[in-house]
């Protein structure tokens, strides 16, 4: 944690109203199946993570519900529109409410930030609803035109629970 | 509807079963009793019992069970149920305690099922009921016994020995664990539970459908190569996730001779010397530890096997190239937890182990690019087998006649015929018909 930096008008810490427009618009565009400009966010080599267990250390030693950089995210994304993906027909819909963003951390050096937040995420697919709910941790790169995902860490409080499909990204 | 084994038996024909075996619930009631009551189940891993006091708990069909290992350093399998009330002894998955405390009347049991302390147990004097009288301890199963660190039970005290009953399947497990530089396996990195809409016969058939992957995995594996193709990267370092994902979408030509076998008892296997699982690149490290242990000849051996998918009738699947397990957990007749493990090869490459992580992301998770087009197969067939069409069966017809036996006894098929899906009915109707335990 660092105080703001004075040098660097362009650079300081970021405003959570700020952050807050971010995820929110981040959320939209995962509601939306806007799956490309979401991708977009993300700076290359971004990892998008959802654990599948409480406090997991790391995704590389255990296993985890989505673990996806550039390569296996782009997979995801094309997959979403093949015409013989069955699982995605008929195509599933989301809702993504997000409250409590907080700063936790930021780093004057680097340009970069840890945002903690909470989440709800109902899944509707074919006559079927879910609800997911638990914790997001954004690591984010302050840019001049706004901010870019490094690092996604999605925590369900039910990461390890008997669960059924997972369809759509949290 | 009651059944008689007579109408049991009708279910199955040479080519083809009734579709009331997938949507019945009386027959899945039927199941529970004489095929997962009297089969050898896998329970778990020694691994996950290390040390005295160490439990897990899991299930036997839809029965309740514990896993602990005992102060005598024997592995037991206890039925979860205390046996005063009946309470749930022990409520959380895993854990380590020198005594299991019933938390409603606090009776107290060691971790081989014995009752050791009754609070007040004055008022039981004169009672069948108390301390060392068998009726006060904790019921343990009919027979445990482990295979390379596998542990199976039976709920039924007669049938054949572990050993006997698992036949040509066997080699699975040996080459799992041999592909250990220690020839020693360990459970690690989490599980998954993935909950199926579908009957468990659907999953256990599909492991070694190899009619279906060309089909159901065409959007993931196809559109995996695309993508790499079009990210333009170095074709010369092909990440672990696309040579997990791109084979899937082979030929049927690859998976016809990939070829299929079965031995008794249900059990049965895709691929033997070629798999999906086959062009894997080497691991750095990993040969060279096979060889310091078992020589060049013998790494040779181990190296050379490369079965698909291992059906051990009826209770799980295995891989033994990504050393992962999947373990089925029957709920309903169309409800089936699959359960994902991985396991460590000890001594050898961390790398080894983080790449069967991978798969078992990539392919077994809940949120994967492949496991859910499987399911929506199952899906669809539990649906339209709830149709009650004239037309009542489920075909198996494919290549029927053509089975062979080798000269080891097992029998044989090209990968795409339906002969395994026979076989299995036929242990099936088996175990199904036979009155008592056998
Ligand atoms: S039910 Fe366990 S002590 Fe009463
Ligand atoms: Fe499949």
């Amino acid at each position: 944690m660092s105080a703001v930096a004075e040098n660097t008008a362009a650079m300081q810490q970021p405003d959570v109203k700020d952050l807050e427009q971010f995820l929110f618009h981040e959320a939209r565009l995962l509601d939306e199946a806007r799956w490309q400009d979401w991708n977009d966010l993300f700076v290359e080599n971004g990892e998008y993570w959802v654990p599948a267990s409480h406090k997991q250390p790391d995704p590389k030693n255990h296993v985890s519900l989505i673990y996806e950089t550039d390569l296996l995210r782009a997979v995801r994304i094309k997959r979403f529109k093949h015409p013989n993906a069955f699982s995605l027909k008929p195509a599933p819909r989301s809702s993504h409410m997000l409250s409590n963003v907080m700063l936790d951390e930021y780093d004057a050096e680097k340009n970069e930030c840890v945002v903690s937040s909470r989440f709800l995420m109902l899944q509707y697919r074919r006559e079927e609803q879910d609800v997911f709910g638990g914790g997001y941790t954004h690591h984010l790169k302050i840019e001049d035109e706004g901010f870019k995902i490094i690092k996604k860490r999605v925590d369900l409080i039910n990461c390890d629970a008997p669960l059924g499909n997972i369809l759509v990204y949290f | 509807m009651h059944y008689t084994n007579e109408q049991i038996a009708a279910l199955v024909k040479e080519d083809k079963v009734h579709r009331d075996v997938y949507t019945d619930p009386e027959i899945f009631k039927i199941e529970m009793d004489r095929i997962w009551g009297r089969s050898w189940i896998y329970v778990g891993h020694e691994s996950q019992v290390k040390n005295p006091g160490d439990y897990f708990a899991t299930s036997i069909g839809t029965q309740n069970v514990i896993m602990t290992r005992h102060t005598d350093g024997l592995v037991h399998v206890l039925f979860n149920r205390c046996s005063h009330k009946g309470a749930q002894l022990i409520g959380d998955a895993c854990g380590h305690a020198k005594q299991m405390r019933c938390p409603y009347h606090g009776y107290i049991f060691d971790t081989a099922g014995t009752l050791i302390h009754i609070p007040q147990e004055e008022g039981y004097a004169g009672s069948p009921y108390g301390k060392g009288k068998d009726e006060s301890n904790i019921k343990r199963v009919a027979r445990v016994d482990s295979y390379r660190g596998l542990v199976f039970a039976s709920l039924s005290a007669s049938g054949p020995d572990l050993r006997t009953w698992l036949g040509g399947a066997a080699l699975s497990i040996d080459n799992m664990a041999d592909r250990s530089p220690q020839g020693e396996l360990e459970i690690a990195g989490g599980c998954f539970r993935y909950v199926h809409d579908s009957n468990w016969k659907m999953f256990v058939e599909n492991l070694n459908d190899a009619m279906h992957p060309m089909v159901v995995h065409q959007s993931s594996a196809g559109t995996a190569k695309r993508v790499f193709d079009d990210l333009g990267m170095e074709q010369d370092k092909v990440p672990f996730e696309l040579e997990m994902l791109s084979p899937f979408a082979s030929d049927y030509e690859f998976f016809e001779k990939m070829g299929l076998t079965a031995w008794d008892n249900g059990h049965s296997v895709t691929g033997g010397k070629v798999s999906i699982h086959s062009a894997y690149s080497p691991i750095p490290g990993y040969a060279e530890a096979l060889i310091d242990a078992y020589g060049e000849e013998k790494t040779k051996d181990i190296l050379s096997i490369n079965r698909h998918n291992t059906v051990v009738y009826p209770s799980f699947t295995l891989k033994g190239v990504i050393t992962s397990i999947r373990v089925v957990k029957p709920i309903a007749v169309n409800k089936t937890v699959i359960e994902s493990w991985v396991f460590r090869q000890v001594g050898a490459p961390e790398e080894l182990f983080q790449r069967s992580i991978t798969y078992c992301n990539l392919v077994n998770s809940h949120a994967n690019l492949v496991g859910p087009d499987d399911q929506e197969a199952y899906h669809r067939m539990q649906y339209g087998l709830e149709t009650k069409d004239d037309n009542e069966w489920v075909s198996q017809h494919r290549y029927l006649g053509a089975d062979e036996i080798n000269e080891d006894g097992e029998k044989t098929s090209t990968g795409t015929s339906d002969m395994v899906f026979r076989h299995q009915f036929e242990t099936w109707k088996a175990y199904m018909t036979k009155e008592e335990a056998a």
